[in-house]
């Protein structure tokens, strides 16, 4: 167990921010809601306010400092898009590039609508002699 | 007789016996003959026996500490409770693979045993067997469970300990792979139907391995969710990663195809579509995997990139490949003869599982945009959960507004009475999402009260129609119990609407605030008031703890922690929840003073109604099982439960 | 003629995912474009202290902007805590430093580590150019740092040029180097 204990210190002290001791300082909602929306750099696939990855901590720190200031969100993501580029945000922005991840869906969707209201419009109605065999072979045993 | 021997002694004869029944099942659809077809039942039973050989043979590894084999090196240590060992087959890719292997051969084994044509029988053999070629093949040449090191360790490092944490982790991947097993069933039919062209019987004869693997497919899911949220500890439960996607993909395409088939089963239409839908359902199965392993895209999920991607990539292609192209063959013989209404049942089933497989498209756009514009445009972009909730929220109001209003209408054309129906219906929906704005909910919020509501009332008016009719024929009113398909379903949808309202509370209304607490210092956030009594380190053996004592007011002492293993570069946060059922107090340790204890950073996440979801997961379980009983199926068979 | 097309859409289909597929295994997913070495940037500046060893020659704290503009740096980002990436890389650092001490200056920059492992780990490979303490990793996110190690050369008009993810090796360095150099 003494190595253990010996592992544990070292670890401590690898995973503390840099051993400060003074403590991280107070997030708000708002800081929550702005991470959200920013990936963290680090991580596979995590948003900044789920990561405890140390860069993670650092941009909550920064969001946090940002509000203070008086910051509008917009503003504080437009800082971390000036450093890390377009990437780092969760929610595609509605130009350019990524235009197209928005437009597809409804794109899909009116197609969708069309496709949907011309297979339900009877163009020509079918002979009900015919409808009427149709649903006698269906009842048939196959 | 060691283990490993044993191991790769149950893989290789699983694999042969796989490869034998594949040919045989393929001559005795060539060559006509029943005694191929014979043969080729026989190797069913011993290919399932030494499959289960070599998956008892990891667990023997695993529990004599054989650290000879390199899966045992790599994923067990002998400080392992027994509980951990028992679920580390499938801790680790050549275990899991070996698992998802089994439980195919166990499907294979029972669904060889449903007397069939023996065309088809052949043929959903052969697919069958080519499944299991697959996993076995993989498992004998890339990817073996067995592989031995020369020089073995003392003792390895554990499993990865975020799957040791929560009791749930063991449960999961067993509830996905006895999903996406469940649907090969299905699929092997309609491959069958599609070549020998008997398009129809093939949905009701497989209904009951397409509720199973559905069933299987939301436990597992649920189960998954509540791992997250309960584990990961950011006090979520779907985060739109892209291997949850990838397994989410599945489940919406077979809802699509659950509720297109029993528009074939009723009314003998949408065989295109049932065709496309297990196809595709069936294929994202294995996309899954390969997502996960080849490192094609970024996720919180993604292990260690190793052979196995490119395999299942093909076996992926092959399998759409298999099943597009058949339909593609048969395309104009299965195309829709019947003039549909839109306010009919198959109306309303089609569009459903129409929102549903438009889901599916949207979160596979989502899910593979960043890589289409990085080959494309060079460019490195995210896609991530804003984009995923926005699109997803229409869709969800469209399903469950047809839920709501489907089982109320007739097939084919609309009675007088549907119509007083459906606008009281439409009633209640308005005057619950009104209801929902005037308290100061948002419209989204609102708008899932008033579906709840009006799916509620939409439940209520089909178990008081289905009890009149029974009292008017001078029957027990209990008997609408016995028709199970209809009760199961209406439980499942009520869940469903359930869920929904969760989801959307969930979504909407989550309070999340950190705060560094000195000793004694008081805080009040979220309705709660806490006090930092004090922090303290515990030694347990397999891991660090580090525990925050917090004194509250609504909830006594809620002891949030730290855990340090040794094999993970940062600790793993066990939050401590407190569920309420309007409110979720979520409580996590997020650091603390190394030198004196003196302070701790606390964070609280409150969320409402996520309570609510645990119990509609519950639900649809309990009302897939209910139609699933056996018991249903003999009173079928009597004649007890007509509709 | 159309329904035929039809009919074999689905096999072009298949054919594009796995293409697609296919393509995403070879790349490296890992590999994440720098906004500052693509646009070449001004380096952005900054003033961190100097840990222990260095201040007797560089002074308490050093300030980027001193230096940027009159020859080319290489700015390395580290922690000990990144093993091994970090200790392959900084003898190949110390030694092209040695080297090219007189056109280049070489900046480490210890980041989100504590002060003791810090210089625990410039003891180890007695490493010689100035190191600068940022335990919280705030410069990094200025230079758009994913993860420690990563390396940027500015030029001699102080704009970013290159930056490299991961342990940088002799050859990637001084083929770097040639590239800011007069």
């Amino acid at each position: 167990m003494r190595a253990w204990a010996l592992w544990f210190l070292f670890f401590l002290g690898a995973w503390a921010q840099g051993g400060l001791t003074s403590p991280p300082p107070d997030l708000s909602p708002e800081v929550f809601a702005i991470a959200r929306e920013l990936r963290c750099p680090v991580c596979q696939g995590e948003s900044a306010a789920e990561s405890n990855s140390g860069v993670a901590v650092e941009m909550r720190r920064l969001i946090a400092e940002m509000l203070g200031e008086g910051k509008t969100k917009d503003e504080i993501k437009a800082f971390f898009v000036e450093r890390y580029g377009e990437w780092i945000l969760y929610e595609p922005p509605k130009r350019g590039v990524t235009l197209w991840v928005w437009l597809l869906p409804v794109l899909g969707l009116i197609l969708l609508g069309l496709g949907l209201f011309a297979y339900f419009r009877p163009k020509k109605p079918l002979p009900p002699e015919l409808l009427e065999e149709a649903e006698r072979r269906l009842k048939e045993p196959q | 007789m060691t283990p490993a021997l044993l191991g790769n002694l149950g893989v290789s004869l699983a694999l042969a016996f796989s490869l034998l029944g594949l040919a045989l099942s393929l001559l005795a659809y060539h060559q006509g003959d029943g005694r191929f077809l014979r043969g080729a039942k026989a190797l069913v039973a011993p290919a399932f026996l030494a499959a289960l050989a070599a998956f008892l043979a990891l667990e023997w590894a695993l529990i004599t500490h054989d650290f000879s084999v390199a899966y045992v090196a790599r994923n067990h240590s002998v400080q392992d409770p027994l509980w951990v060992t028992l679920v580390t087959p499938w801790a680790a890719l050549e275990g899991s693979i070996l698992l998802w292997g089994l439980l195919q051969t166990l499907y294979t084994f029972l669904a060889s045993r449903k007397p069939l044509d023996p065309w088809r029988a052949s043929l959903v053999l052969a697919v069958l067997f080519g499944i299991q070629v697959f996993f076995f093949g993989v498992m004998a040449t890339i990817a073996s469970p067995f592989q031995t090191l020369p020089n073995p360790p003392a003792d390895g490092v554990g499993p990865n300990p975020l799957l040791q944490n929560h009791w749930m982790m063991a449960v999961h991947p067993v509830l996905m792979y006895l999903g996406f097993v469940g649907l090969s069933v299905p699929f092997a039919y309609a491959v069958a139907a599609m070549v020998v062209r008997r398009y129809q019987t093939w949905v009701g004869e497989t209904r009951w391995w397409t509720l199973i693997a559905w069933g299987f497919l939301t436990a597992g899911k649920v189960a998954g969710m509540w791992w997250s949220y309960e584990v990961l500890g950011w006090g979520g439960y779907w985060a739109w990663d892209p291997v949850e996607n990838a397994s989410f993909i599945p489940w919406l395409l077979a809802t699509a195809f659950l509720h297109t088939a029993i528009v074939q089963e009723t009314r003998g239409a949408f065989k295109a579509w049932n065709f496309a839908f297990v196809t595709l359902a069936f294929a994202a199965t294995v996309l899954g995997t390969f997502l996960t392993r080849s490192g094609v895209i970024q996720s919180v999920h993604a292990f260690a990139e190793g052979p196995v991607g490119p395999a299942f990539l093909g076996a992926f292609l092959f399998f759409t490949a298999l099943g597009l192209g058949l339909l593609s063959r048969v395309s104009r013989e299965v195309r829709d003869t019947v003039v549909f209404r839109p306010l009919s049942r198959e109306g309303a089933l089609l569009l459903g599982a129409f929102f549903f497989a438009g889901w599916a498209l949207v979160v596979v756009l989502g899910t593979f945009y960043p890589l289409l514009v990085e080959a494309f445009a060079g460019a490195k972009v995210s896609v991530g959960a804003p984009f995923f909730n926005q699109v997803s929220a229409p869709l969800g109001v469209g399903i469950l507004f047809l839920m709501g209003v489907g089982p109320l209408l007739p097939w084919r054309k609309p009675r007088a009475e549907v119509f007083r129906n459906l606008y009281l219906l439409l009633g209640v929906l308005l005057l619950g999402t009104l209801g929902g704005l005037l308290r100061g909910y948002t419209l989204g919020a609102s708008l899932a009260v008033g579906l709840f509501l009006y799916n509620t009332a939409a439940i209520l008016l089909l178990v008081r129609e289905g009890v009149l009719a029974r009292v008017k024929a001078g029957l027990s009113p209990w008997g609408f119990l016995a028709n199970r398909r209809r009760v199961g379903s209406l439980v499942v949808h009520f869940a469903v609407a359930l869920m929904g309202l969760g989801i959307a509370f969930s979504q909407t209304y989550r309070l999340e605030s950190e705060k560094t607490l000195y000793r004694g210092q008081a805080w009040e956030v979220g309705g709660v008031r806490m006090e930092l009594l004090g922090v303290r380190a515990l030694d347990e053996g397999r891991r660090f703890a580090v525990e925050a004592s917090l004194r509250t007011d609504r909830f006594g002492e809620v002891r949030p922690r730290l855990h340090f293993y040794p094999q993970m570069n940062s600790p793993l946060p066990a939050p401590k929840v407190v569920y309420t059922p309007g409110n979720d107090y979520y409580f996590l340790l997020m650091d603390f003073d190394r030198e004196k204890g003196e302070w701790a950073s606390i964070r609280l996440i409150v969320t409402p109604l996520v309570f609510w979801m645990w119990v509609a997961g519950g639900l649809m379980a309990l009302g897939t099982l209910y139609i699933l009983w056996p018991v249903a199926r003999r009173e079928e068979l009597k004649g007890v439960s007509p509709a | 003629m159309g329904s035929s097309v039809r009919n074999w859409l689905w096999l072009l289909l298949v054919l594009a995912l796995g293409g697609l597929f296919y393509w995403g295994m070879k790349r490296n997913p890992k590999e994440l474009p720098s906004v500052l070495a693509k646009e070449r940037r001004p380096a952005p500046d900054f003033t961190l202290p100097l840990l222990p060893p260095y201040r007797e020659e560089w002074g308490e704290a050093l300030r980027l902007s001193d230096y940027l503009g009159k020859k080319p740096i290489v700015l390395n980002f580290w922690a000990s805590w990144c093993y091994p990436a970090c200790y392959e890389e900084a003898p190949v650092l110390e030694a092209t430093w040695r080297r090219y001490k007189d056109q280049v200056l070489f900046v480490g920059i210890n980041t989100q580590d504590k002060e003791g492992e810090a210089l625990r780990f410039i003891q180890q490979f007695g490493l010689t150019f100035p190191q600068v303490f940022d335990p919280r990793g705030r410069v990094g996110v200025d230079y758009g740092m994913y993860g420690v190690p990563e390396t940027f050369l500015i030029d001699g008009e102080g704009r970013v040029r290159v930056r490299h993810a991961g342990a940088i090796d002799q050859a990637s360095l001084e083929g770097y180097l040639k590239e800011v150099l007069p």
